[in-house]
């Protein structure tokens, strides 16, 4: 009879079981595949107006409102709207809402195959103009801040240049491109002569956000798809990291599809041509001249941004009219502007103050 | 004296990881910044362009021999009652333009009605003093006075 002692295989296991790096790789693995995604835009909001699939918010209507200019809020078209109201105490949004500001938010929704024909021009002249108006009717405001991020910020700054009349006085722009001539590898990657965007666009309808995601981590491969893991593996066992983690990779990873006819524009238009800038875009026939601007203009910029790169920024301010406009440069990101310690401890605040001293 | 490090494989692929990226950073980014890569990236563009439109149109010729409606035809009732909500959003804006110009119409006639009022107030009371001065009898001084009252004692 042969008997197996087993005693020294148990006790490896057992020793295996407290063994750091595996307590590692099994937090690890949980944080990857089973752990449920944290819960975002958690701001209490109410619908006050809705056209097509877009809706206007309006954030924490029980708070009194103690800033009398209502804030618009207008974010990129391949964006959630939670962005800006990423988690409670990491969010734009709530941390306005609290300082008493009225706010208000213009979520696209998700584009489907029947929108794909949507352009730029519908967008700014269909629906930015009715949410101001639904804004400033709710809020009974005479006036209006208006703020934009990423490409909603482009969107906005050509808004405001065509809408000189409208009683906008505040227009902050976070991380928003207006000069296309140097936009880093995009400029090589959507050369005419090798992107064939009219193909694209015919074929696809609506462009995945994947194929967008795809050029975004094509920026910068190993740092963008490799990078993040590191770092969580590196600090799994901290809780608020992980959380954080989590957050990022929520934003980064779950986009909506761009409708087509916007994204042709936007290619053409912004990045082949660079018409904005040289003020040749016209949006519905009509000319876009961004000197047309004379609101007090706050123009966001971070230095390790590579989507929208600072170079693209700038220019802005030496075209537009405005008498107060600042040009604001943070050691940061394309989405750490909006969410992450240095936002929260900085950007939030210096933005909260920026529109109360210039709301008076 | 002997010192035991543990073998820790989290803090091992970070090095890696750093290494490799430091290294490579430059030569990739030279890499993605070159006129020939954009060159491939369109060529990949094209053939996976040219498959996906041979999908779409087997797909599209599938759905129609099968009687079942396609992407297009879908999109189309979408589109059509996305415009019938367009036209209630712009009836509910021409409504709320409406109730604004009819409100400001009603205030403006409710002022009108308001110094009507106070006008027929002002002609009624300058009636009415007219009445009692044709009534009440004039009391001057002098001989006319004596008049007036004889004339008034006479009367009663």
């Amino acid at each position: 009879m042969v008997t197996l002692d087993t005693k020294q295989f148990d006790n490896w296991i057992d020793r295996l079981s407290e063994d750091k790096n595996i307590q590692q790789i099994k937090r690890l693995t949980e944080v990857i595949s089973s752990d449920a995604e944290p819960e975002v835009g958690q701001t209490p909001k109410e619908v006050i107006w809705t056209k097509n699939k877009s809706k206007l918010y309006r954030y924490q209507p029980a708070i009194k409102k103690t800033n009398k200019v209502p804030i618009l809020m207008i974010y990129a078209l391949i964006n959630k709207p939670y962005i800006l109201d990423l988690y409670p105490g990491n969010s734009l949004i709530e941390h306005l809402t609290n300082k008493g500001h009225d706010v208000y938010l213009l979520d696209w929704g998700t584009p489907g195959y029947e929108d794909r024909n949507m352009k730029l021009d519908d967008y700014i002249v269909d629906y930015i103009p009715r949410a101001v108006s639904k804004v400033l009717k709710t809020s009974k405001a005479k006036d209006i801040t208006l703020l934009g991020y990423c490409m909603g910020g482009t969107m906005t700054a050509i808004f405001t240049a065509l809408y000189p009349q409208l009683p906008i006085r505040n227009l902050i722009l976070m991380t928003s491109p207006i000069d296309f001539k140097d936009a880093g590898h995009y400029s090589n990657w959507l050369d005419k002569r090798y992107f064939q965007l009219d193909k694209l666009v015919d074929t696809l309808g609506n462009i995945p956000f994947e194929l967008i995601d795809f050029g975004n981590k094509l920026l910068n491969p190993i740092s963008n798809v490799v990078g993040p893991y590191i770092s969580l593996a590196d600090r799994v066992e901290n809780e608020d990291f992980v959380l954080n983690w989590k957050l990022m990779q929520k934003w980064l990873n779950d986009g909506i599809p761009f409708p087509g006819e916007s994204y042709r524009q936007w290619i053409r238009d912004f990045y082949q041509d660079n018409k904005l800038i040289n003020d040749q875009l016209t949006v519905r026939g009509r000319k876009v001249e961004l000197a047309n601007i004379k609101a007090n203009l706050l123009n966001i910029s971070a230095t390790r941004d590579n989507i929208a790169l600072p170079q693209q920024i700038a220019p802005l301010n030496d075209k537009v009219s405005s008498k107060n406009k600042t040009l604001h440069i943070v050691e940061t990101g394309h989405v750490s502007v909006v969410t992450g310690r240095k936002a929260i401890n900085e950007i939030h605040p210096y933005i909260e103050k920026w529109i109360t001293d210039n709301s008076k | 004296m002997t010192q035991t490090t543990s073998f820790d494989a989290f803090t091992m692929w970070k090095n890696v990881y750093e290494k490799t990226e430091s290294t490579w950073r430059d030569a990739i980014q030279d890499t993605l910044g070159k006129e020939s890569f954009a060159e491939s990236l369109g060529q990949i563009q094209s053939q996976y362009l040219q498959y996906q439109g041979f999908v779409n149109k087997m797909t599209e010729s599938y759905l129609k021999q099968a009687n079942m409606p396609s992407r297009d035809e879908i999109a189309n009732v979408a589109s059509l009652v996305i415009n019938v909500e367009s036209k209630v959003d712009d009836l509910e804006d021409q409504m709320d333009v409406y109730k604004i110009d009819t409100s400001r119409e009603i205030e403006q006639l409710r002022k009108g009605l308001n110094n009507l009022d106070k006008k027929l107030d002002k002609v009624i009371e300058l009636l009415n003093k007219s009445i009692v001065a044709q009534n009440t009898p004039k009391v001057t001084d002098g001989p006319l006075t004596t008049t007036a009252l004889n004339a008034t004692s006479t009367k009663k």
